[in-house]
């Protein structure tokens, strides 16, 4: 219906209008307030076309982006990624905006379009757009270049870009885990370092296997690995670096020294070192290889891990009877009890985020994976069974990654879950795997 | 003599236990079973609060200049919005006295002219001196008796009826008759004496009281079906297990068919890339719910308003 207000009509609207001005009409007040508390969680469907290829040999790599983005959103849980074969709209060209209704019809909140081109030099550009489908506008949008075998990492940073734009938090996807990979039978056990991207691909191996290998951490900040090692002796402390393949032995102490952790600036390895029937918790600075005690307990100090501001240490001590954690002060001093459940905490790792404490908990003849807040508030099981150990936050502090051994004849495998104990999933290795650390993002 | 005592000991005791096991097995097991309800907020307030809240009844004050309107037309003057009752001519139903003597006397015509009414007192001696003049000022004609009459006119034993001596009691018993083909002659066409008030601007207020009385809230009843229904579309973020109490607030208006008039307004600019992405998951959801199906004799209250989407707490 044509509405045509006559003069009087116009008149009148003009009064009304200052009415309002005069703030005695309705209007002037403040709305009538109304509360929507119950909205449930989702995960955002999301629909993600194959990558247009910018030159005819680039259709291959625009597939591959746009599942490894598809697969990374889909693990996080947070995504619902839609089935390609509903699309009705094929992409065709990323410059212009999509046909909107087509995208809602298959009730697609997000849409991804991108764009593969080899250029002349041989490098590869990866362009891509994030769209509203309700708003119809764009969100965020990027290009990178990069040499063509990298276009996996490509896809991850994309995804990360996706994952913080639709869900106000970093990513993790552009990230690495390296582990102890473990192949032959149970009684004759080969151990190896292995690295792979943090969705399984990309394995390599760091080590031969000659010699037992445990607990390898990343650095936060530098391409570089700390583990333990069972040469002929006993177990050491080793630096690696990945990409020069160079090993070097962290300080020359006697007796053991085990569990390293580097500190959040990657200047400082955090360890413990046997002495007697005890151990302590030690540090030791790489460059000037100076060492300083934080602890001088009769009892067992293990595992300490540093507070992303590397003001604190959280660290698993017997002190009180059985194995709990404790936190202190990164140069020592008094520690805090702040695990005070049933059974016995071990391997503490403090988030990214710095909010949680993740643990592994035994107790009734099971390991459960668990998270604490920093005071010991808060504890959360996210997986119980007959062993899971290792905890190891990815790089938002999201989600954690853990080993799972299923008892048996079988061997251990990599898992993640949600920090809310949600979307267990697998991680797909070569062989059997455990020990696994996650690396800080890689750009 | 024990054994007996053991018996009825034993018996209590049993009957007992089956009738407790059996309150246990059977109220523990059943569910409380509430029907969904809504909630209905209650607040306990003063007088002096109460006195707030009635300031838009008829006794409050008179600040409120514009006159109610509900629909946009012509401006026509309706004294009172309450309706008004019109002096109106009597109803005639069948069992009224029947215009005989007219008949009786020039079939043909129709209206009653005041000679006739003088006429009349064969049928009713007392009235005749008082309201000579009064009977006959009903100008309107009753559009009822006057279908009446033409029925009545129009069947041919009228002549037979109109030679008949005037007896005030048999035609009654004649007319009393039940014409199911003319029920619509029965149906008052008289123009109902309560008309909507219109003006050329709409405006909810009775002409008492202030604008902003609180009197009128029904919030509670359209508010809970609006949140039913948006939040069927809200597709929430996932805010962690952290609780961020994250709270964000529209200003939205609506059309009487539900739809958004415009776009939602945002209030405030969100503060974390988290709340911005907890608006844009709400914006999305009342934008994808619309049309909006709230009861329409509450329009005034709904049609603008801030839903406010929030953490439950």
């Amino acid at each position: 219906m044509l509405y045509r207000p006559s003069r009087r009509q116009i008149i009148a609207g003009m009064a009304a209008l200052g009415a309002v001005a005069g703030g005695r009409d309705a209007f002037a007040q403040a709305p009538k307030r109304v509360v929507i508390p119950e909205g449930e969680f989702t995960p955002q469907p999301i629909a993600i076309p194959n990558f247009v290829a910018g030159t005819p040999g680039d259709a291959e790599v625009g597939v591959g982006v746009a599942q490894v983005i598809t697969n990374n959103l889909k693990r996080s849980g947070l995504f619902a990624p839609i089935d390609q074969a509903a699309f009705i709209e094929r992409i065709t060209n990323i410059d212009t905006a999509p046909q909107w209704q087509s995208w809602r019809q298959i009730n697609a909140t997000y849409l991804v379009t991108g764009r593969m081109t080899r250029q002349g030099d041989g490098r590869l550009k990866a362009e891509f757009r994030l769209w509203d489908v309700n708003q119809q506008q764009q969100l965020t949008g990027q290009q990178y270049f990069t040499s063509p075998e990298y276009w996996r990492r490509i896809a991850h940073i994309i995804s990360d870009q996706i994952y913080e734009r639709a869900t106000g938090e970093k990513g993790y996807f552009d990230s690495r885990v390296v582990f102890v990979d473990e192949t032959g039978s149970k009684e004759r056990r080969v151990k190896r370092l292995a690295l792979m991207d943090q969705d399984g691909a990309n394995v390599r191996y760091l080590t031969r296997g000659s010699d037992l290998v445990l607990t390898p951490r990343f650095s936060p900040s530098t391409q570089e690995i700390t583990y333990m090692e069972f040469g002929q002796g006993d177990p050491r402390v080793y630096l690696f670096n990945v990409e020069t393949g160079q090993r070097e032995i962290v300080g020359n102490f006697p007796g053991m020294s085990f569990s390293p952790r580097f500190s959040p600036d990657g200047q400082r390895i955090i360890m413990s070192l046997q002495q007697g029937g005890n151990s302590n918790l030690f540090v030791m600075d790489l460059r000037s290889k100076s060492t300083t005690r934080l602890t001088d307990t009769p009892a067992i100090d293990t595992s300490p891990s540093y507070s992303p501001d590397g003001s604190r240490i959280c660290f698993e001590s017997d002190r009180g009877g059985k194995p709990q954690i404790y936190v202190m002060a990164a140069t020592g001093g008094g520690a805090q009890r702040i695990s005070f459940g049933e059974g016995s905490y071990s391997t503490p790792v403090w988030s990214p985020r710095g909010d949680y404490i993740a643990f592994t908990k035994q107790g009734g003849g099971q390991f459960a994976i668990g998270i604490m807040k920093t005071d010991g508030s808060g504890e959360r099981i996210l997986t119980s069974g007959f062993h899971n150990e290792g905890p190891t936050f990815a790089p938002n502090g999201r989600v954690v990654m853990f080993f799972r051994e299923p008892g048996g004849s079988g061997g251990p495998s990599l898992f993640t879950v949600d920090i809310s104990g949600r979307n267990e999933l697998r991680v797909p290795t070569p062989g059997f795997a455990s020990d696994p650390a996650w690396s800080p993002l890689l750009s | 003599m024990k054994v007996k005592v053991d018996k009825t000991v034993m018996a209590s005791v049993a009957l007992h236990v089956c009738v407790l096991g059996w309150v246990m097995l059977s109220f523990s097991t059943k569910a409380l079973e509430i029907p969904p309800e809504d909630s209905v907020p209650v607040d306990v307030i003063d007088s002096s609060q109460l006195a707030k809240v009635m300031a838009g009844t008829k006794t409050g004050k008179k600040e409120n200049p514009k006159p109610l309107a509900e629909k946009v037309a012509e401006a026509k003057p309706v004294d009172d919005a309450v309706g008004k009752i019109t002096e109106k001519p009597p109803v005639v139903t069948e069992t009224a006295p029947p215009p005989q003597p007219k008949i009786e006397e020039k079939p043909v015509e129709k209206k009653p002219d005041p000679p006739k009414v003088v006429e009349k007192p064969k049928e009713e001696p007392k009235q005749e001196p008082k309201p000579v003049e009064k009977k006959p000022e009903p100008v309107k004609p009753d559009p009822i008796a006057e279908a009446i009459k033409k029925e009545e006119k129009k069947p041919p034993p009228k002549p037979v009826q109109a030679a008949k001596p005037p007896e005030p009691q048999k035609p009654r018993i004649v007319e009393r008759h039940f014409d199911q083909s003319q029920i619509a002659a029965l149906l008052d066409k008289r123009d109902p004496t309560r008309q909507a008030v219109a003006n050329d601007t709409l405006n909810s207020n009775a002409a008492l009281g202030l604008s902003k009385g609180t009197a009128a809230d029904n919030s509670a009843t359209w508010g809970s079906m609006f949140q039913r229904q948006v939040e069927r579309c809200w597709k929430k973020p996932y805010g962690g297990i952290e609780s961020q109490k994250p709270e964000v607030a529209f200003a939205i208006r609506l059309k009487r068919d539900g739809t958004l008039e415009g776009s939602p307004v945002p209030e405030g600019t969100p503060a974390t890339p988290y709340l911005r992405v907890y608006q844009e998951s709400a914006l999305r959801a009342i934008i994808e719910c619309q049309p909006y199906k709230l009861p329409a004799n509450f329009y005034e209250e709904w049609k603008y308003f801030a839903p406010v989407f929030k953490e439950k707490v």
